[in-house]
C-alpha cells in the first residue's frame, strides 16, 4: 500500500515536485523534510484502482496525481521548456551526456549487437531527452511517459516540428504515471529516469517498480545528484539562491542520494546482475562549468552531478 | 531506380504546362520535399560540406540537395597540360589534410598541384625582408608564425607540430581551384546520393506554412527553397555556400558589414626562366609595394601565378598590356625600386616597358631592394590569362541563424594578400561537419541552435582574427613613406625576437 503511494509520488515530474516545495518554502520557510507543510504525497487520494484505460486521455480530477495550483505554476515554465536561453538551458547543454552514458552502459556488454533499441523516458517532461533518443540511428522507438498534461502537451507540440519524430512508432508520449503504463512482453531495452532521483523520498521503492518495464540485460539509466556539504553549497545556494540559474526550489538536498548507497541498494536487487566487482553497475560524475559546459570529471559522483546505469539479468525472467 | 528514371524521361516528353502542373502537384509549398541538408552553391566550400558529410558513417544517411546556378558536371581539364588556370588557391596543410579526410584529394590531378616549402617576403619601400625557410628549425613561433599563415606558403606552429610530420617542410599547396573542385565534383558522384539540382537559380527561399491543424506537421520554421519547374525543398538545414552576395544570408537577416580597398587583385599564369623537377623545393616570393602586394605562386615545371594587388585603374592599364610588356612589368614591379616602378605605372601607355625595364636593371643592385637571389625572372604571360577582381572585406555578424548556416565566401570575404579564402571556407566545411557529425550521434536537430552554435563558436572568432590581421597587413604596407615604413622594417628585421609577444596577441589566427 505505502509502495504503491509512492510510486504514484516518484512518477511525478520533477518540476511539479520542485514547485511544491518552492512553494512550501515560501510559505513556511521551514526546511525538515518532516516539517513540509504540503508534500506531495498527503495530497493525493489513495485511490488504488487504475483508471479505466491507460491511453492519454487526461485523467480526472480525482484520479490525477497533480495538483492544480502546481499546474498552473508549472505553465510558465512549460513554455520556456525549448527556448535555447530559457530555465531549461542546462537539462539541454546535458543532453548530450545522457547518450554518451548510455553508449558507455551498452558498451559494456562486450559484444555490440546491431538491433535498434527500444527506450523508455519515465518523466520526459518537454521531451528534450525523448526527442533526442528518438533521431539516433540506433534507436526503433521511445515511450515518453509523464503525468503533467501541459509538458506533454509542450513536447508533443514541439514533435510537429519535426517530419522525422512524426514518422510511425518512432516517438510516442503519454500523460500517464508510470504504473499506468502496462508492462509489455517484451520490455524495454532502455528505461531513462533523468534528473528525477533527487526529488525522491524514498528512491529505491521507485526504481524497483521500473524493473519489470527491463528486457533482461537491458538497463536502467538515470542521473541525480549526491548528498555532501559540497553539493548543498553549488545546486541549493549557488544555482538556486545566488545565481538563479535553476528555478528556485527545485532541490530538496536533504532527499539526494549517493551513488554508493545505489550501489548497495542494486547490488541486493535480484533482478539485477550488478555484482560487488563493479560488473552491472556504471556510473560518471559531470560538472556544469560555466561558459565550456557539462564536462565529465573522474571522481566527481562524489560531490555533484552524475549518471548511474544498473543492468538487469540477462537469464531473469 | 530505373523505373523512377523512366518515368522522369515520360515526364520530359509533356508539354511544359502539363509538366509542370505535375511537378506542383508532387511538391508544393504546403508539401514541399524534406532534405536534412538543402547546400545552395556548389563551389569549393559547399562541395567540400556534402563530400565531408557523405563520407562519414553518422551523417551519410542525411538527404542533401545541392543547388547551384552553374553547370556541376565539371569543367574538362586543358588538354594542354602546359596550360594552366589563373584561378589558382594555396591550401595549406589543414586544407590538404581535411580533403585528404573526406577522400578528395586523391582525385586531384597530381600533376598539376605543386607544392612549395619556403616563402619570401620583403618589403618594397625599406628592403627589409622576412624569410619563411622551412629548413630552419630554430625559427620561433609567435608572430612569424601568425604572420606566416597568414601569408600564402606559411609554415605555423600548429601545421609544423601536426601535418609536417607526414610532408616534412611543405608549407602550402597550389592548386588550380577548377582541378580541386573537379576532384570534389567527382568524389560526389562516386558516393552518390546528392540531390543536384545545377544550373537552377533558386527563385526564393521563404519560411514554410502555417500547419493547417493542431495535430499535423508544423513547417513554419523551415525555410523552404522554391526552384523553377516548382520544386520546393524544406531543409532541416539550410547551408548558405552562395558566394559573397548570399541570398540564404539575406533570408536568415544577417548582416555582413565590410568596406572596399579601391583595388583590384590582377592574376595570371606565368612563364619562368628556370625549369623545375616536381622534387625541386619550391619558393614562393611576396614583395610588398606601397600600391599593394605583388606574390609569384609556383606551378609545375617553368609555371608561376601571379597575384597583383593595385588600385583599380592601374589593374585595367595592367591588363590591358600585352602578355610580353605584362612580364616585364610584373619583372619591374619584383625588382626595381619603387621610384623607378612609379614611373613605370605612371606613364604605363607611352613608355616601352621592356627596354625601359632593360637598363634600368643593370643599375638597380639586388640589396638596396631586398631581392632575393633566387627569385626567377618572368620570360612570358600565358596568352588569355589575365584578368582581375576587386578586393574586399566582408564578415557576417554570425554564421548561423535558426535552420540556417553559413559558409565559406557567404560568411566572409577577406583581402587575398593572404591568399587564404579557399582555406578559411573549407575550415568552415569542416568545422560544420564535425558539428554535424557530433549532433547526429546524439540526436540533436542539426538545424538547431543547440547543434549550430559550436560551429559559430568554432569558426567566427578564428575568422575574424585571420581577416583582422590581413586588413591590418594591407594597410601598413599600403603606406609608401614616413614613419610606418620605419616601424614595420623595424618590425620586419625584429620579428623572431617580438615573437612570444605577438604570438600570444595573434594566438587565435595561430590555430585557425
Amino acid at each position: 500500500m505505502a509502495s504503491l503511494q509512492l510510486q504514484r509520488l516518484l512518477a511525478l515530474p520533477c518540476s511539479v515536485r520542485a514547485l511544491t516545495l518552492q512553494r512550501a518554502l515560501a510559505a513556511s520557510k521551514l526546511q525538515s523534510p518532516t516539517l513540509r507543510p504540503y508534500s506531495t504525497t498527503t495530497q493525493y487520494p489513495l485511490d488504488t484502482t487504475p483508471p479505466p484505460n491507460n491511453s492519454s486521455t487526461t485523467p480526472s480530477p480525482n484520479n490525477s496525481s497533480v495538483n492544480q495550483t502546481e499546474v498552473s505554476h508549472f505553465n510558465a515554465l512549460a513554455s520556456s521548456w525549448w527556448d535555447p536561453h530559457g530555465s531549461s538551458r542546462l537539462l539541454h547543454l546535458m543532453n548530450p551526456l545522457r547518450h554518451d552514458f548510455v553508449q558507455r552502459c551498452k558498451a559494456t556488454e562486450g559484444q555490440q549487437d546491431s538491433r535498434k533499441l527500444k527506450y523508455l523516458d519515465i518523466g520526459c517532461g518537454g521531451g528534450i531527452f525523448a526527442e533526442s533518443a528518438a533521431r539516433r540511428a540506433h534507436t526503433l522507438s521511445v515511450t515518453a511517459i509523464d503525468p503533467t498534461p501541459e509538458v506533454i502537451a509542450v513536447a508533443r507540440k514541439h514533435q510537429r516540428l519535426d517530419p522525422l519524430l512524426l514518422e510511425p512508432g518512432r516517438l510516442e508520449y503519454k500523460q500517464i504515471p508510470l504504473e499506468h503504463l502496462p508492462v509489455p512482453e517484451e520490455g524495454y531495452d532502455i528505461i531513462t529516469v533523468f534528473e528525477v532521483l533527487e526529488h525522491i523520498r524514498q528512491p529505491s521503492a521507485f526504481l524497483h517498480s521500473c524493473l519489470p518495464y527491463l528486457k533482461p540485460g537491458g538497463w536502467l539509466i538515470g542521473s541525480t545528484i549526491t548528498r555532501t556539504n559540497l553539493s548543498w553549497f553549488t545546486t541549493k545556494l549557488v544555482a538556486e539562491d545566488l545565481l538563479r540559474i535553476v528555478p528556485r526550489g527545485t532541490h530538496d538536498w536533504s532527499q539526494y542520494i549517493k551513488p554508493n548507497e545505489l550501489f548497495q541498494w542494486a547490488k541486493v536487487q535480484e533482478e539485477l546482475e550488478v555484482r560487488q566487482d563493479g560488473v552491472g553497475w556504471e556510473v560518471m560524475g559531470v560538472v556544469y562549468v560555466p561558459g565550456i559546459g557539462w564536462r565529465e570529471v573522474q571522481g566527481s559522483e562524489e560531490w555533484g552531478n552524475y549518471f548511474f546505469g544498473v543492468r538487469r539479468k540477462v537469464d531473469s525472467t | 531506380m530505373s523505373s523512377t528514371l523512366l518515368f522522369r524521361k515520360q515526364l520530359f516528353q509533356l508539354p511544359p504546362a502539363l509538366r509542370k502542373s505535375l511537378f506542383s502537384t508532387a511538391s508544393t509549398i504546403t508539401n514541399p520535399e524534406i532534405y536534412d541538408v538543402v547546400c545552395i552553391g556548389g563551389g569549393p566550400a559547399g562541395l567540400s560540406l556534402a563530400s565531408a558529410l557523405r563520407s562519414n558513417a553518422s551523417t551519410k544517411r542525411l538527404r542533401i540537395a545541392l543547388v547551384d546556378s552553374q553547370g556541376l558536371n565539371g569543367g574538362k581539364s586543358r588538354d594542354d597540360a602546359a596550360l594552366y588556370s589563373n584561378r589558382c588557391s594555396s591550401l595549406t596543410p589543414a586544407s590538404v589534410k581535411f580533403l585528404k579526410e573526406c577522400g578528395v584529394w586523391e582525385k586531384v590531378e597530381k600533376q598539376r598541384v605543386q607544392n612549395y616549402h619556403g616563402m619570401e617576403v620583403w618589403d618594397g619601400v625599406s628592403g627589409s625582408s622576412i624569410s619563411f625557410d622551412p629548413l630552419d628549425a630554430t625559427s620561433g613561433g609567435g608572430l612569424l608564425d601568425a604572420v606566416g599563415e597568414l601569408v600564402p606558403g606559411n609554415r605555423f606552429t600548429a601545421s609544423r607540430r601536426k601535418y609536417e610530420m607526414g610532408d616534412a617542410n611543405m608549407v602550402a599547396t597550389m592548386c588550380e581551384n577548377q582541378n580541386l573542385t573537379n576532384a570534389l565534383l567527382e568524389h560526389l558522384r562516386t558516393l552518390g546520393d546528392v540531390d543536384t539540382f545545377d544550373r537552377t537559380k533558386v527563385d526564393s527561399i521563404q519560411l514554410g506554412p502555417e500547419p493547417v491543424d493542431e495535430k499535423s506537421l508544423n513547417l513554419s520554421q523551415w525555410p523552404i527553397a522554391s526552384l523553377p519547374n516548382s520544386r520546393h525543398l524544406a531543409a532541416r538545414l539550410l547551408i548558405g555556400a552562395d558566394g559573397a552576395n548570399s541570398p540564404v544570408r539575406n533570408f536568415a537577416g544577417i548582416t555582413s558589414e565590410g568596406w572596399d580597398y579601391n583595388q583590384h587583385g590582377v592574376v595570371a599564369t606565368l612563364r619562368l626562366d628556370r625549369t623545375f623537377n616536381p622534387e625541386d623545393l619550391r619558393t614562393a616570393y611576396q614583395r610588398f609595394l606601397p600600391s599593394g602586394p605583388i606574390a609569384l605562386l609556383p606551378l609545375p615545371n617553368n609555371k608561376a601565378s601571379l597575384v597583383w594587388s593595385i588600385t583599380a585603374p592601374l589593374a585595367a592599364k595592367l591588363k590591358a598590356l600585352s602578355p610580353q610588356d605584362l612580364a616585364s612589368m610584373v619583372n619591374a614591379a619584383f625588382r626595381l625600386k619603387i621610384a623607378d616602378l612609379d614611373y613605370f605605372l605612371k606613364h604605363l601607355e607611352t613608355i616601352d616597358v621592356a627596354d625601359e625595364l632593360s637598363w634600368r636593371l643593370p643599375n638597380t643592385s639586388p640589396t638596396a631592394t631586398g631581392l632575393p637571389s633566387s627569385l626567377p625572372t618572368v620570360t612570358a604571360v600565358q596568352e588569355g590569362s589575365t584578368a582581375s577582381f576587386p578586393l574586399r572585406m566582408r564578415h557576417a555578424s554570425t554564421y548561423t541563424g535558426h535552420r540556417v548556416a553559413l559558409i565559406g565566401d557567404a560568411a566572409h570575404t577577406i583581402h587575398p594578400l593572404a591568399g587564404q579564402g579557399l582555406n578559411l571556407g573549407l575550415a568552415d566545411a569542416n568545422s560544420l561537419a564535425q558539428r554535424v557529425t557530433y549532433g547526429m550521434e546524439h540526436g540533436m536537430d542539426i538545424g538547431s541552435a543547440w547543434c549550430l552554435d559550436g560551429y559559430n563558436g568554432d569558426r567566427w572568432a578564428k575568422n575574424n582574427a585571420v581577416m583582422g590581421v590581413c586588413d591590418k597587413l594591407q594597410k601598413v604596407y599600403s603606406v609608401g613613406s614616413g614613419p610606418v615604413v620605419w616601424a614595420r622594417s623595424l618590425g620586419l628585421g625584429l620579428v623572431n625576437r617580438l615573437g612570444p609577444l605577438k604570438g600570444t596577441i595573434m594566438g587565435a589566427a595561430g590555430s585557425a
